[in-house]
């Protein structure tokens, strides 16, 4: 068969790559490896409920009125429209760096401006300037990486604050280690802390299947359980894939959301360059407790990244797992929930792909590693949100190989390899990059990849 | 078509892309962009629609053309006149 245009991998950016086009032309075809869509934020049952996978929070909230906001440009590009959805947004999160200090923040910017000029008022000031500089800076512009780490600790003068700041923002979106480029930072720091952090209304499997059923409105055609074994192409010139099965499909144009390394993994030519340092792992754990416990914990907070530390290490541990710092996230604290008979507490911390896949030969002590990190995990931050592990009616622990095996993600590193592809342009004349490695991350963020791929790579060649 | 019909098809268009756009204020001579709170993006849209509806291809060197509802309508006039 053949179709114009051709999308590998069914995760948000894929999904908005898709919709984005087949506004325009229907005949666009999405192939999905997994059984379902959504790529690191999906869902799957067990005992009859379902957990969602990835999803903490979505950032760039943002009112319907604000038109240039992202969100609302977003959903405009999609034909999407806002008053169709329900959005909850979050309540208080905190950045909490035990015996150092603690900043609340929240959707309204004035309280972490306030938790600045309170608990930092030495560099209130220059922090007040830091907000402006964000405000005016173009971010999308290429160029290339300029540490975010350097350029804040010699406009505020305060390590600590600088590792607060960063702390979120790393955790919510950063492949590089201890640092992230400026422009990740400028675009991160509106999201998270201009802009903030909300749910959407029912489950994430809710939130996908409008999107999906919006791009089968259109037309457009999707394909699960279909690997890509190969890109065929002749030169720089893409002509389709072949799939596991050995069926070719051709195409015009193609757009791959799978990541760089994965994408060239799929072409006959060797890389056009070693991508550099370290991809950055996590274990995921999900506790489901039931509804009476919810007065033992936080009832105030969404999301908590903690870090015990001394100093905070945004890196690829040498050990399973580096409980040190993490994110805690409360995926029933968010404003105007009906509340349930369960809830979860949810933990992420950094890991070592290399040291699980070393028991991975060995079922027991893979599942006793697992096993073990949860329980540190818990006890870990037990100290932080109160007791809960005896309450804990069910468990679950992603692991680097989890995420790898199910979301296709090389070394199950979320955020993918440390250096992005910000055009999209990976040295062939009708295939693009988007998503993770282009670089846009968070579930907005991915969506506008795959948005912007299309208007700038395929809509003007149609 | 008429002038008056291809400044109703950009309209209509833009009501497409932003349902809530204010056309009340709207001056014909100035940036639809500034008015309407639009972006590169939702530009690109006006110029999908013109193609989808009316077959037209619009180069990206004449994207400036469109910048305002008189402007508009002065660079698709000939382009729309057998329609």
């Amino acid at each position: 068969m053949h179709t114009p245009l051709l999308i590998i991998g069914g995760g948000l950016s894929g999904l908005a790559a898709a919709i984005r086009f087949a506004r325009f032309n229907p005949d666009v075809l999405i192939l999905e490896k997994h059984s379902r869509v959504g790529g690191l934020n999906s869902w799957y049952y067990r005992h009859n409920s379902l957990f969602e996978t990835g999803l903490h929070a979505i950032t760039n909230f943002a009112p319907p009125e604000d038109k240039n906001a992202p969100l609302n440009r977003l959903f405009r590009q999609l034909k999407l429209r806002r008053k169709d959805f329900s959005f909850h947004e979050q309540l208080t999160s905190e950045i909490c760096f035990t015996n150092q200090e603690a900043l609340r923040f929240s959707n309204d910017f004035d309280l972490l401006l306030h938790e600045i000029t309170s608990k930092f008022p030495g560099s209130a000031n220059q922090f007040i300037k830091l907000v402006e500089t964000i405000k005016e800076h173009d971010p999308f512009q290429t160029t290339p990486f300029r540490s975010a780490r350097t350029y804040l600790d010699n406009t505020l003068n305060d390590p600590l604050l600088v590792d607060m700041l960063l702390c979120p923002l790393m955790y919510y979106g950063s492949s590089v280690e201890n640092d992230m480029d400026f422009n990740q930072f400028v675009i991160m720091f509106r999201a998270i802390f201009l802009e903030g952090m909300f749910r959407p209304h029912g489950s994430i499997k809710d939130f996908l299947d409008r999107l999906l059923n919006h791009y089968q409105n259109f037309g457009g055609k999707i394909r699960l359980q279909a690997q890509v074994a190969r890109i065929i192409h002749q030169g720089n010139k893409v002509q389709g894939v072949e799939l596991q099965d050995g069926e070719i499909i051709e195409c015009d144009a193609l757009v791959s959301t799978i990541g760089l390394e994965e994408t060239l993994a799929c072409l006959d030519t060797p890389p056009l360059r070693q991508t550099q340092g370290k991809r950055l792992g996590f274990v995921e754990s999900i506790f489901r407790l039931p509804s009476e416990c919810r007065k033992d914990l936080p009832t105030d907070k969404t999301i908590i990244f903690y870090n015990n530390s001394e100093q905070l290490q945004y890196q690829r541990p040498q050990t399973l797992v580096d409980l040190t710092s993490g994110v805690i996230c409360f995926p029933a604290n968010f404003q105007g929930l009906a509340p349930q008979p369960y809830f979860e507490v949810r933990t992420t911390h950094l890991a070592d792909y290399s040291s699980w896949k070393s028991l991975a030969g060995d079922k027991i002590a893979y599942l006793t590693a697992k096993s073990n990190t949860a329980s540190q995990s818990k006890t870990t931050v037990e100290k932080i949100i109160g007791n809960f592990t005896q309450h804990v009616v069910y468990e679950d622990t992603f692991t680097p190989l989890t995420i790898e095996r199910f979301t296709a993600k090389k070394e199950g590193a979320i955020y993918g390899c440390p250096d992005k592809i910000k055009d999209g342009n990976i040295g062939y004349d009708n295939l693009f990059l988007a998503g993770t490695d282009q670089g846009f991350l968070g579930i907005v963020g991915a969506m506008l990849s795959g948005v912007s791929m299309v208007n700038q790579h395929i809509l003007s060649r149609l | 078509m008429t002038r008056d019909e291809i400044k109703d098809l950009i309209l209509e268009i833009i009501k497409d892309i932003d349902e809530d756009a204010d056309f009340d204020t709207l001056q014909s001579d100035l940036p639809l962009r500034d008015q309407l709170d639009l972006d590169s993006m939702d530009f690109l849209d006006i110029v999908m629609e013109l193609r989808k509806r009316h077959k037209l291809q619009i180069p990206e060197a004449d994207y400036p053309q469109l910048a305002s509802l008189t402007s508009c309508v002065n660079y698709l006039e000939p382009l729309l006149k057998n329609i």
